[in-house]
């Protein structure tokens, strides 16, 4: 178990303190932002494209449309002329007359024409130029129509005088109007071009520079990932010789005072039974305390092995409390500790593995006794409480110890982690033990939380699932203590 | 049988009969008299502000004997083609002659200057609807059913081709022949 220091780790500076922090959701962030941006970049080219189409559409309905329009516009007045001038070519009345027919049904569907382009016309100049042609070719019929009474009355000359004097201005008149309509449909079909050439432009503008930032965002993120990974790898090292360092002044000392006991009782140094028994009494501590460190580090290997499986079976919490007190008694007792248990009556059980938990609890009371500072109190208290719906038991383990600063507790339960004051302090540990406690909390189905202040103590909570309907018969069994086993 | 009892008799048959005749009469439509399909009308362009002509002067227009209407419009005559019964009706009602006759009659006018246009000759009651729809100064004549809104019908002596009294019928034609 370690207490967290003021800066254990290498020194970075800002920029990768945040890349660290960045990095640390990068992968996923990177993922997200590139999926919205790809999904942004979508949505924006099926837009353009969508609004292209429409805009190509309607482009194509107004110009292409219209000049198809125009045409049998034109088409018709022409026919309408054509047969008035047909009529001229005959004397049978009869011929006359279906001349005059089919004069008069092109001219009906020029008029019809002109009211659907007038009905269309949406700006003043399609408005005044389509009233104009209305009005032209108004006149135009009425020539027509006296041409076309002098002709069936038989007096061809003054109906060839009539069109050429009329008639024939006329329809010159309406043949303008409709190549002005003409024109101005092609001049609108060049403004509807134009406009889908600048949202085509708009939109290739648009797809590359969100396709640059994706690639510069990607590039950005993947020195990030590279960059803390590597700020990561140098750090490990650095956590992982201070480790040994550590472990071999902790393991150092014990073995020194074991040795120099041995010599002085194999060299006959010591003598009487009063002695004898002082110098095992020495060589017992410290052989249990290296003991402890080996077992830490253990504890701290097997939880790292992801092939380990516990054993989950509901548990009494009262049970699991009184094994972790027995097996912690003598160090409790040695330290000068009192501890001041509370647990609610029935609480329910809780699913989980009684070794694995045991050696969690044992490690927050370990903490405890190490850092409890001179008040030499140490609170138990386990309580049912329901976090979002869901039911939990809380075993909470208090201290009025040192307590820690408020920059480390993000870093306590990282592995090999110890504060500069707790080193300076000579406070023994491996910095293993938080971190072992969190992965054994997490394995089953728990957390650890913590709340501390510093000077004033801190309380590391085991937050534990309660034990589910089907598995409450198992409940009834004792625990089993042979199941307090060594990862 | 008591008095009564004959006086409601006749009541009831009278009150029968009453409602029959008015029930025919409600079958057989409006008050409008049906124009007879036999009656021969005479029609002009709708522009034309002639609504009535007497029959002589009728038989002068179609004599060629009779160049403008009053707004100085040219008369322009039409004609079916021979051997149509409408024709005949027309020559013999109207011009109170016979086919030869009124052949002869515009030979010897246009040789003499005497007519002034000779009719236009069509095959069909539409040609000749249409031609005076045409034409503004034109004058024809039809069955009256044939009748429709393109053209304009005019009086014959004051008659509408509906009324009884309408003095040209196409079905004296039929039964002389």
């Amino acid at each position: 178990m370690t207490r967290p220091e003021q800066d254990v780790s290498i020194p970075v500076r800002a920029r990768d303190r945040a890349l660290r922090v960045y990095s640390r959701y990068s992968p996923a962030v990177l993922l997200l932002v590139v999926f919205s941006v790809e999904v942004g970049v979508g949505w924006f080219v099926i837009r353009d494209w969508h609004t292209a189409g429409v805009e190509t559409r309607q482009m194509y309905a107004r110009s292409v449309l219209g000049l198809r329009q125009i045409g049998d516009l034109q088409y018709q007045a022409q026919e309408t002329r054509r047969s008035t001038l047909y009529a001229l070519t005959t004397n049978d009345s009869n011929l006359q007359v279906a001349y005059a027919d089919q004069s008069r049904d092109a001219d009906r569907r020029v008029t019809d024409g002109i009211v659907a382009y007038l009905q269309e016309a949406r700006m003043p100049t399609e408005i005044a130029l389509g009233q104009k042609l209305q009005r032209d070719w108004s006149a135009y019929l009425k020539v027509r129509d006296e041409v076309l009474a002098s002709i069936l009355e038989g007096s061809t000359k003054e109906a060839v005088d009539m069109d050429l004097s009329g008639g024939v201005p006329s329809f010159d008149r309406v043949r303008q109007d409709l190549e002005e309509v003409k024109r101005l449909y092609d001049e609108q079909a060049s403004e509807q071009l134009a406009l889908v050439d600048a949202s085509s432009h708009r939109s290739i503008i648009r797809l590359v520079s969100v396709v640059c930032f994706t690639l510069v965002f990607a590039t950005f993120s993947v020195w990030a990932i590279q960059r803390n990974r590597m700020l990561s790898t140098v750090q490990l090292a650095k956590l992982q010789m201070d480790f040994v360092a550590s472990i071999s002044h902790e393991l150092r000392t014990p073995l020194a005072v074991i040795q120099s006991a041995a010599e002085n009782i194999a060299d006959g140094v010591v003598g009487g039974k009063e002695q004898l028994a002082k110098y095992g009494s020495v060589i017992r501590n410290q052989s249990r305390q290296v003991t402890e460190f080996v077992n830490q580090i253990l504890l701290y290997a097997a939880t790292r092995d992801r092939r380990h499986r516990y054993v989950l079976r509901p548990l009494a919490v009262s049970e699991l409390i009184n094994s972790v007190l027995r097996n912690t008694a003598e160090t409790v007792r040695t330290a000068g500790f009192g501890i001041e248990q509370h647990i609610d009556p029935d609480l329910p059980p809780v699913m989980g593995d009684l070794a694995a938990l045991s050696q969690c609890l044992q490690s927050l009371l370990g903490n405890a006794v190490k850092y409890g500072g001179s008040s030499r109190w140490i609170g138990i208290r386990a309580f049912s409480q329901e976090v979002h719906g869901r039911r939990e038991i809380a075993i909470a383990v208090t201290d009025r110890g040192i307590g820690i600063d408020r920059s480390e507790i993000l870093h306590i339960f990282e592995p090999f982690y110890r504060s500069a004051a707790v080193s300076a302090a000579q406070i023994h540990g491996t910095g293993l033990g938080l971190s072992t406690a969190r992965s054994i909390a997490e394995a089953m189905g728990g957390k650890l939380s913590v709340q501390s202040k510093l000077g004033a103590g801190s309380t590391f909570t085991l937050h534990l699932p309660v034990a589910k309907q089907q598995h409450l018969p198992a409940a009834a069994e004792p625990p089993r203590r042979d199941a307090i086993a060594q990862p | 049988m008591q008095p009564w009892f004959r006086r409601l008799i006749v009541a009831a048959a009278a009150v029968s009969c009453l409602y029959g005749v008015g029930m025919i009469a409600a079958e057989h439509g409006s008050d409008e008299p049906e124009p007879d399909e036999n009656n021969l009308a005479i029609i002009v362009n709708t522009a034309n502000p002639i609504d009535n002509l007497s029959l002589p002067e009728l038989r002068k227009i179609f004599l060629g004997e009779r160049a403008h209407w009053p707004n100085s419009r040219r008369i322009t005559l039409v004609m079916m083609e021979p051997g149509q019964p409408e024709r005949k009706a027309l020559i013999r009602e109207v011009c109170q002659m016979s086919e030869s006759d009124f052949t002869r009659h515009f030979l010897n006018g246009v040789f003499t200057g005497e007519v002034f246009a000779t009719p236009k000759t069509l095959a069909s009651p539409v040609g000749v609807r249409k031609f005076v729809f045409n034409v503004p100064g034109a004058i024809g004549y039809l069955r009256a059913p044939e009748v429709d809104s393109s053209v304009k019908v005019i009086k014959v002596d004051g008659h509408l081709p509906s009324d009884k009294e309408y003095p040209l019928h196409i079905l004296a034609e039929r039964a002389a022949r």
